[in-house]
């Protein structure tokens, strides 16, 4: 329950508070207790923890004033901050934590809180994790205020909300929910907020783990949340009437509700030509494909379908697997492993040496594998094609999902082959079928079938087409023309 | 026993759900066998006085789909026919699904064994066919209905690669002659009653209401799915009668799945491999629907419709179809004559109920309202 100042609480207890306050910040070193005279020689207490405030702000917005003060009341001494009362000790404490400076007004025998949070942070970097070449550079960083600037910025009109909350015993950690209000299904609104209320966790360090709570389906390896970092795809969801979460200390903004094809396009397709575009959209829907069913689909034709090899590459995979000791379960389970440990090798280690990992990588591991008999030339090749088909899927998230369900049409394949690889594609279908994003299905607009959604599914049509909203998305304004509303 | 929200709903499916829905429900197996039933030419208009006689059950059946009592599902059947006889026909109906379950599953799996696996043994491909069944269906009625979109994006290509075999250099349009029927035998006769059955498919879908549409615009998509059937049997049929002529084509088991196997690129051959194998979604949700439909009858008549879904439930309608198959195999479907009593069986069943029950749902909506 919120507490609300009561201007009554102005009593004598408030004296109280400040030996409460010294027990609370008990051996913390950063944290201060000073007593300031003031030009009128009245002394003021003002409690704070260094390493969470701004040193030269609180000169500025505080010692200064009150040096200057002719017996004003604190309130009106401090003008260029925003001064909040402290309605309770839990207030207080709350506060101090969260960067304000605490003032004692002996004269009106009140609490005063000043926030002068330490504005640290990065600058406003481009995008590490989806590149684009054109459109937008800045990306969002670990702030969340300047996080929220630049949605608005993109998005200045009133009816784009926040709502805050705060989740996370220990982390405090605040998440802001943005919609626009009168284009958003009000559904997706308050099933969100019912979700973020329903938190119970002690520490939130990154947006995925707030994801991880309040998503439909815990046991997939699909994720149910857009994570990205760039505002302006944050800002075209929410102008599609999807909402985005923002989580303080974390760069990436949640979206939902999603589809399983938002997972497969870039924020970037809709910055080139429609016609290019839609192919590169294409082009990533195959790698998707290729990356998942080329290594089962080899381990299939090695295993049981020979003849649908013709003759002339009949021999080329004779020769190459002739001096093998594997299977080609066991030799495609080996090369994936490895590649997956390489990958994971080249994200962990310091960027120089990222270039040693590529020559044992890819020549001593490539080449000697098939020297020593572990693999053939084949495989290697296929290999190489489905680990850059891989790079094309734009999700993160995804790609890494996609291994397991490689090493699942894999074991399929060995034992069924290509009706092991079809049945394994079922599962993953109807398993994709049954999932939800925020209650939305995961499969829209395919199944639910929705026609009118397709010019922004496999092709990207042109932005002129793309007259009215997602209809999966049910959004209150249909149109996205001014003159059709 | 823990519960499975099986049956419930949260949205109707309409329009070109039904499109989806009527055409993938008649191409099941019969599709692959059917030149070897009609063989000669002039049986194409079989294909096409079924196919319109079909258009007429269905419209008959959209008047089904529009009516009250259809909306209301099992209560609706209870004040049409009272509670005795819905438990009669859902015994009947639990019996009719059983055997067109064991036929579809079985009538597959043989085209699996002869085509890619001869040395596997049937009951590993049998089990694994209705696992991914089991798993489909768990999902619920609705999302097995959904997932018609998949099945039908998955398989429709299909039909699509057997157009080469109009222009091949060997491909005689003589063969197509007659077109007129010269003489007209029991086996024509048979032919007849084949397509009837293999059209048959949509009659499920009476049953299938509550989580259906029943807006009267249905009857369109109806009427298209049932078109586009039409003319993939046409085409097939064609295909088949012009690159085996009707002298042979009585002689070949699966006609289309050989006629598969000729379709050759240059980076593979042996593309009936993947054709037989992408088949497969056809049949995953034909017997995901059935599985349900299955269950759904045995709740009836085992009076337990106020109770809710359950797993175990499920799991033993699924290790009732397993079994039945399993032992239809063994005993019936290995020999000649048992498969073909099998098909005889299933063929019959299946034109009689489809029609028989738009028939009589149609009667009964009209006398319930004239009362």
């Amino acid at each position: 329950m919120v507490e609300k100042y009561d201007p009554q609480m102005k009593n004598h207890q408030m004296s109280a508070w400040l030996d409460e306050l010294k027990q609370k910040l008990n051996h913390m070193d950063d944290a201060e207790i000073v007593e300031h005279r003031m030009g009128t020689s009245a002394s003021v207490y003002l409690v704070y923890i260094k390493t969470l405030i701004d040193p030269e702000r609180l000169n500025e917005t505080i010692i200064q004033p009150l040096d200057r003060s002719a017996g004003d009341s604190l309130s009106s001494c401090i003008t260029n901050a925003k001064v909040s009362d402290v309605i309770s000790i839990d207030d207080a404490e709350q506060k101090i934590m969260q960067g304000f400076v605490l003032l004692n007004d002996s004269v009106n025998d009140q609490w005063l809180g000043v926030q002068l949070e330490n504005p640290l942070g990065r600058a406003v970097e481009p995008s590490q994790t989806e590149t684009v070449i054109y459109g937008a550079k800045d990306s969002f960083s670990e702030q969340i205020d300047k996080n929220i600037t630049m949605l608005r910025r993109r998005l200045p009109i009133s009816t784009l909300k926040t709502e805050s909350f705060t989740i996370g015993s220990l982390s405090k950690t605040k998440v802001v929910l943005l919609y626009i209000d009168g284009l958003i299904n009000p559904e997706f609104v308050s099933l969100a907020r019912k979700k973020i209320n329903s938190v119970d966790f002690d520490q939130f360090l990154d947006s995925s783990q707030l994801a991880a709570f309040i998503e439909d389906h815990n046991h997939t390896v699909f994720p149910q949340f857009l994570q990205t970092d760039r505002p302006d795809a944050c800002a075209y969801a929410l102008g599609e009437g999807k909402l985005t979460l923002l989580v303080s200390n974390s760069p990436f903004a949640l979206i939902a509700p999603i589809t399983f094809f938002h997972l497969i396009q870039s924020p970037e397709d809709y910055f080139l030509r429609w016609p290019v575009a839609s192919f590169l959209r294409l082009i990533r829907y195959g790698s998707f494909v290729v990356s998942l069913t080329m290594i089962p689909f080899y381990v299939a034709l090695t295993t049981f379908h020979y003849q649908m090899v013709p003759l002339p590459l009949l021999y080329v995979l004779l020769e190459s697997r002739s001096k093998l000791p594997f299977t080609p379960f066991a030799e495609g389970f080996f090369m994936i492993i490895t590649l997956e440990i390489i990958k994971e090798a080249s994200l962990r280690m310091p960027t120089k040496t990222s270039q040693t990992l590529g020559v044992i990588g890819g020549i001593v591991i490539g080449q000697a594998a098939v020297e020593a008999g572990f693999a053939s030339k084949v495989l290697i090749v296929l290999m190489g094609i489905s680990a850059i088909a891989f790079f094309l899927v734009p999700n993160y998230q995804v790609t890494k999902s996609m291994v397991l369900l490689q090493i699942l049409l894999l074991i399929l394949a060995s034992f069924l082959g290509l009706p092991g690889i079809v049945i394994g594609l079922i599962g993953i279908l109807a398993h994709l079928h049954a999932l939800t994003s925020l209650g939305q299905p995961y499969l829209a607009p395919i199944a639910p079938f929705y026609g009118k959604d397709w010019n922004d599914l496999f092709i990207r049509g042109p932005l002129i087409w793309m007259k009215t909203r997602p209809k999966y998305l049910k959004p209150l304004r249909k149109w996205r023309q001014e003159m059709k509303k | 026993m823990k519960s499975l929200s099986l049956y419930n709903r949260t949205s109707t499916l309409g329009g070109i759900y039904f499109l989806f829905l009527v055409n993938r429900m008649q191409m099941h197996y019969f599709i692959l066998i059917m030149p070897v039933y009609l063989v000669h030419s002039y049986m194409v208009w079989a294909i096409v006085v079924m196919g319109l006689l079909s258009q007429l059950n269905l419209m008959m059946m959209s008047k089904w789909f529009t009516s009250s009592y259809a909306a209301k599902g099992y209560q609706g059947f209870l004040q049409l026919f009272g509670k005795r006889a819905v438990q009669i026909f859902a015994i009947l109906g639990f019996l009719i699904i059983l055997l067109k379950i064991s036929i579809v599953t079985l009538g597959y799996v043989e085209m699996l064994h002869s085509f890619i696996f001869p040395s596997m043994d049937k009951k590993w491909l049998i089990l694994m066919i209705l696992l991914i069944s089991l798993f489909v269906a768990s999902h619920g009625m609705e999302n097995t209905l959904r997932f018609v979109v998949i099945a039908f994006l998955c398989g429709a290509w299909i039909v699509v690669l057997f157009i080469p075999f109009f222009f091949q250099a060997d491909a005689s349009y003589r063969d197509l002659y007659p077109l007129i029927p010269t003489e007209w035998s029991g086996q024509s006769w048979q032919g007849l009653w084949f397509i009837w059955s293999a059209f048959s498919g949509p009659v499920y879908l009476a049953f299938m209401v509550p989580w259906l549409s029943s807006n009267k615009k249905i009857s369109k998509y109806l009427v298209i799915g049932n078109m586009l059937s039409i003319m993939e049997y046409i085409l097939l049929f064609v295909a088949s009668v012009l690159f085996y002529g009707s002298h042979y084509l009585r002689k070949i088991d699966f006609p289309i799945g050989y006629m598969g196997s000729y379709i050759q690129t240059s980076g593979l051959e042996r593309i009936d491999y993947i054709l037989i194998s992408f088949h497969m979604f056809n049949y995953v949700f034909d017997i995901s629907i059935l599985l349900l439909c299955f269950y759904g009858a045995g709740r009836i008549f085992m009076r337990k419709m106020k109770e809710r879904s359950t797993r175990i439930g499920l799991l033993s309608s699924w290790f009732v179809i397993l079994i039945s198959i399993i032992l239809m195999d063994q005993w019936l479907w290995q020999t000649v004559p048992g498969q073909k009593m099998l098909l005889n069986l299933q063929i019959w069943i299946g034109a009689c109920i489809y029609l028989l029950i738009p028939t009589i749902l149609f009667t009964a909506v009209k006398r319930k309202e004239s009362m």
